[in-house]
């Protein structure tokens, strides 16, 4: 992401010197943009509460930083991904309450349907962790509601090979899914 | 024609429209690419119910959260500027001004001289470790004396390795393999040279031990008044954020502290302030244990929130860090006056792999 500012103009983008100096369009970018970042995030994440943190934290870094707004878009939802993901494989999960929020949730009526739910979370969130990084970051991207164009420009891909990156880790999802289906 | 490939198979599921016309054209004719396409489709459909998500973000509820940590921030006050006040409240911080009070003790084996003349180099590091309640009783070095700050704290960030090695003369480490889950290319900041004179004041140092319930000694001939130089830096850091505040994985190096004395002999200093028996017991028998030569620089640790032990890096020994959470490691080490770290959210193991597998650019 910084890298690919760096090499755009020559200047370093990532952030101004003092932590003080929030930039002008924060307010602007947040609006357009927290939406499709969030749904990044939930897409590793899985839940309300931590896909928001992890918003939150990045739209932060964001504030700080001199990245174009014309690239936002693609630098906060590549961080969403990459921060989302750490948190998996750090295993920063705050699992209690995450089966607290989902305890209230009016979605899941019966007690079996919240802890298949659960266990098929937990299923997902592995098989994503297991992904080559940059095959579950595409992945998240296209699945969180970005374009093709979007995905290109985030990853610095060539729009066509967006379509190979997700195939790929499409399939590379099914076959970890299924190598541990509860069934096993 | 050619199959087109898999990538633009599964596009032609989600933009049709993005897919040239005679791709488009081959695949409603060509059996073995509808199979292919349905394939994808069936993938593509199972990865759609596995991630899906049932909430829509809420962008008001967000925006005052995030108004609220921006604001937070600002009043905690900006990281890097105000060097001045930075670099004094350092001096402040029991922990770290500590440093300058035990560079005086265990420098060793320096003559008098009419110039500056070194007294102390770094040449390895040694953990001293102590109850929190005990580094916190440590006097600071103004304690002693007068601290006059000459260069001050500058930590500022640059575009890239070469601008880092440009502005501190330092050759860059390079990381052989990132540790799971920090990725992305690191950021560069350096840290300008940071020097002070100390000047010994024997009124100063009788107070300190008055305070404590001790009696100061009568002070050796021409001990108050000298001048000691205190000299650290330049140094670099690359970190690895990765769009999050706290850094999963930090590189740094910095020319090691030095000391320089302009009058008594270094040795007189040293045995004086130990003679005011201000400095905990457990302490100052640790640093009375390090060699004379004046190349052990001590780093104070406690008990309470970290454990240490020790490795070897590249030949040399190092120290190894660990927050007793376990969730935060670090390494550092001296090697030919200067002090080379790698810290992160990590394990032991990872940063001492991170440590092992570091090259330099020449």
């Amino acid at each position: 992401m910084a890298r690919r500012a760096e090499r755009k103009d020559g200047v370093v983008v990532l952030s101004p010197p003092g932590r003080g100096a929030v930039r002008a369009d924060l307010e602007q970018v947040f609006r357009t943009s927290y939406p499709k970042v969030v749904a990044v995030a939930a897409r590793v994440l899985g839940t309300r509460d931590e896909a928001e943190d992890v918003a939150q934290e990045v739209f932060l870094a964001f504030g700080r930083s001199s990245v174009p707004a014309g690239e936002a878009l693609g630098w906060l939802s590549v961080a969403a991904a990459h921060t989302a993901l750490n948190h998996l494989r750090s295993g920063r999960r705050r699992a209690s309450r995450e089966e607290a929020a989902d305890g209230g949730d009016a979605a899941c009526p019966d007690v079996a349907d919240a802890v298949v739910t659960l266990d098929e979370r937990r299923r997902v969130r592995a098989a994503l962790a297991r992904l080559p990084r940059r095959q579950a970051v595409a992945l998240v991207l296209r699945h969180g509601g970005l374009s093709y164009a979007e995905v290109a420009a985030a990853l610095d891909l060539s729009p066509g090979s967006v379509g190979t990156i997700v195939r790929r880790a499409e399939s590379a999802l099914r076959k970890e899914l299924n190598r541990h289906a509860p069934s096993d | 024609m050619r199959h087109p490939t898999d990538g633009t198979l599964r596009r032609l599921l989600d933009e049709p429209a993005g897919v040239a016309d005679a791709d488009r054209e081959h695949v409603a004719g060509c059996p073995v690419c509808l199979s292919g396409l349905a394939a994808a489709q069936e993938d593509a459909e199972l990865t759609a119910a596995a991630l899906s998500v049932e909430f829509a973000a809420d962008v008001d509820t967000g925006w005052r959260r995030l108004s609220r940590a921006v604001a937070a921030e600002g009043r905690a006050g900006p990281a890097t500027a105000a060097p001045a006040r930075r670099w004094r409240a350092a001096l402040r911080n029991p922990v770290v001004a500590v440093f300058g009070v035990v560079i005086l003790l265990t420098g060793a084996g320096a003559a008098a001289a009419a110039d500056w003349l070194q007294i102390f180099r770094t040449e390895q590091i040694t953990p001293v470790t102590a109850p929190r309640a005990d580094l916190i009783k440590m006097p600071e070095l103004s304690a002693f004396g007068e601290v006059e700050v000459i260069e001050d704290i500058d930590i500022r960030k640059v575009a890239d390795a070469a601008a880092a090695r440009k502005a501190t003369g330092l050759s860059v480490p390079r990381v052989g393999a990132l540790p799971r889950g920090v990725t992305g290319e690191p950021t560069y900041h350096v840290l300008g040279r940071v020097s002070g004179v100390f000047t010994f004041s024997a009124a100063k140092s009788a107070q300190t031990a008055a305070a404590a319930g001790k009696t100061a000694p009568p002070p050796p001939p021409g001990l108050d008044g000298s001048r000691f130089r205190l000299v650290a830096g330049p140094g670099l850091a690359a970190v690895w954020s990765e769009g999050r505040p706290m850094p999963a994985l930090m590189v740094a190096r910095a020319v090691a502290p030095t000391a320089y004395s302009a009058g008594v002999p270094f040795a007189t200093a040293r045995d004086y302030l130990l003679s005011l028996q201000v400095l905990p017991e457990n302490v100052a028998s640790q640093l009375r244990s390090f060699s004379g030569d004046g190349t052990t620089l001590p780093l104070f640790q406690s008990v309470e929130q970290l454990t240490t032990s020790t490795a070897e890096v590249g030949g040399v020994p190092a120290t190894v860090l660990t927050s007793q959470g376990g969730t935060m490691a670090g390494v550092v080490w001296a090697d030919g006056g200067v002090v080379t770290a790698v810290a992160g959210s990590l394990s032991a193991d990872e940063v001492l792999s991170v440590a092992r597998g570091l090259r330099w650019d020449r």
